[in-house]
């Protein structure tokens, strides 16, 4: 398509309007095109089709992440659209090989049988979230429950305190639900800048006190035979944080507000794991938590028939695409047994959510248990509060929600996060290779 | 004979194939990514083959008979 044929439209993902109407704006940007070209932001794709998203996501040689702040490469603005902060955000603002560099330090923490190893300390924190509130008979899905096992979870992994997880808990949702245009933008600039210094004072630390966990693994590895770079280390930190908190959150609270308007479905999902798999790609796809990614093209290029120029932006919807009639027949339904399900909610191509496989045992554990233990709980529709913007995380703020007490099946939150507190530290430390050459 | 193939320029780890075929597909330690461990599928294993190369979501699953 040439530029001057190019279907204009004014969309953007961060308005109430995309909120509103999803997942149906999706069908009317499809149904013109399937790669409109949007001039809100400046100007960019946006890419709605099942089909050009498969095409395009494994053409590594035509899009680019790369994120360049100070133009030393391409100048090139990252993954989001608007451009989001002055600096590179870990190796999802980065191309291979770097990038892959990056992900083999980090896949042996998350790969399929490495996250098996947190089966215990999931069920643990699960069990204590509830034990909270069970006898009470309220809560709130988010605050009192989604939001605290998977960031716990990710303190663990990362090798930070536990405890710390409430201090990286606000401005991490805030740097996903603020709209670009939101009067709250420059406080949530602020907060980001907070947690990355905090982090990057860990960073510091770990230098000289390594603890198992990724912080040290980045530290402690080498590519090229050089060790990585503080700023890359830190970005990348910034990164599992961001994706560990936010988007397994957003998928339990979408799936539990979509169950209390269908309360028959739950018996089942807590009786048949095969079930409950299948339901969580079918929650995945619907929801697609995290929304989309931006990208650049990096020459000038036709890709299933559609031309684009090289610096041209992209976002790429997974949302959309994964509502794309051609590929999900009545895309707007949830069918919890919807198979096959070739969804692209983690995307597609070499940048696939690195922490997916933790985000599925995570949501499949802490979704049967709340069923299990709270079976007949029904949200309160006027304390729910969904992102002001989804076009980054589809999720909620907050999502209060009542049941039948219960009782309690074990010791509460506090005690649990002490007692693995003292198991992690009582873990030998990894070896300090950094130390070891002198290169602190 | 038929037979299932994973594309390794292709995979990248999404694991969809090995809920739907485990006897078939397994996966790296490492990263995730999905290997053939059987030579031949019976006709049984085909259909779940198919199935694992309808999920694929990198299409990276091809069943020869």
């Amino acid at each position: 398509m040439a530029s001057n044929d190019r279907v204009v439209v004014e969309f953007d993902q961060h308005n109430t309007e995309y909120r509103e109407t999803y997942p149906a704006k999706a069908h009317e940007l499809r149904e013109q095109c399937p790669v409109v070209w949007s001039s809100k932001h400046d100007g960019f794709w946006v890419v709605t089709g099942h089909e050009v998203l498969s095409a395009i996501s494994k053409r590594t040689d035509l899009l680019s992440n790369d994120h360049d702040p100070d133009g030393e490469r391409n100048g090139y603005r990252g993954i989001s659209i608007p451009e989001r902060g002055t600096t590179r955000g870990g190796f999802i603002e980065m191309d291979p090989p770097e990038q892959s560099e990056y992900r083999r330090i980090l896949n042996p923490f998350l790969s399929p049988a490495a996250v098996k190893v947190w089966d215990p300390f999931i069920a643990d924190f699960t069990r204590a979230c509830i034990d909270d509130v069970i006898e009470t008979g309220r809560l709130d899905f988010v605050d009192d429950f989604a939001n605290i096992v998977p960031a716990v979870l990710t303190m663990a992994m990362l090798g930070l305190p536990l405890a710390d997880w409430e201090i990286y808990c606000e401005p991490a949702h805030m740097q996903v639900y603020t709209a670009p245009d939101s009067p709250n933008w420059d406080r949530m600039v602020d907060s980001t800048m907070r947690m990355v210094g905090r982090l990057a004072e860990y960073v510091q630390i770990r230098k000289t006190e390594p603890r198992p966990g990724m912080i040290t693994a980045l530290l402690n590895a080498k590519v090229m035979d050089e060790f990585l770079p503080d700023d890359g280390i830190i970005g990348t930190v910034s990164l599992l944080i961001g994706g560990g908190f936010d988007t397994t959150t957003s998928l339990l609270a979408g799936a539990l507000d979509w169950l209390d308007a269908h309360p028959d479905e739950r018996p089942r999902l807590v009786d048949d794991p095969r079930h409950l798999d299948l339901a969580t790609e079918e929650f995945l796809r619907h929801f697609t938590p995290a929304q989309g990614g931006g990208r650049t093209i990096t020459q000038d290029c036709e890709v299933a028939g559609f031309q684009f120029s090289a610096g041209d932006r992209m976002f790429l919807s997974y949302a959309m695409c994964n509502h794309d009639p051609a590929s999900f027949p009545d895309p707007d339904d949830i069918v919890l047994d919807r198979f096959p399900n070739p969804h692209a909610a983690f995307g597609l191509g070499v940048h696939r959510c690195i922490g997916s496989n933790l985000a599925r045992l995570d949501f499949k554990y802490m979704l049967r248990e709340a069923l299990r233990r709270m079976p007949d709980y029904r949200i309160d529709h006027a304390g729910k509060e969904q992102y002001e913007s989804i076009g980054t995380i589809n999720g909620f703020k907050h999502l209060p929600a009542t049941f039948t007490p219960g009782r309690r099946e074990g010791p509460p939150l506090a005690e649990v996060m002490a007692d693995w507190q003292a198991r992690l530290d009582a873990e030998p430390a990894p070896e300090n290779l950094r130390a070891a050459e002198g290169a602190l | 004979m038929a037979r299932a193939i994973v594309n390794p320029e292709l995979c990248q780890g999404h694991t969809l194939c090995n809920f739907a075929a485990p006897d078939i597909f397994h996966l790296n330690d490492e990263d995730g990514h999905a290997f053939v461990v059987v030579d031949e599928l019976t006709p049984e294993q085909v259909e779940r083959a198919r199935q694992a190369e309808l999920g694929c979501p990198e299409r990276a699953i091809t069943v020869e008979e």
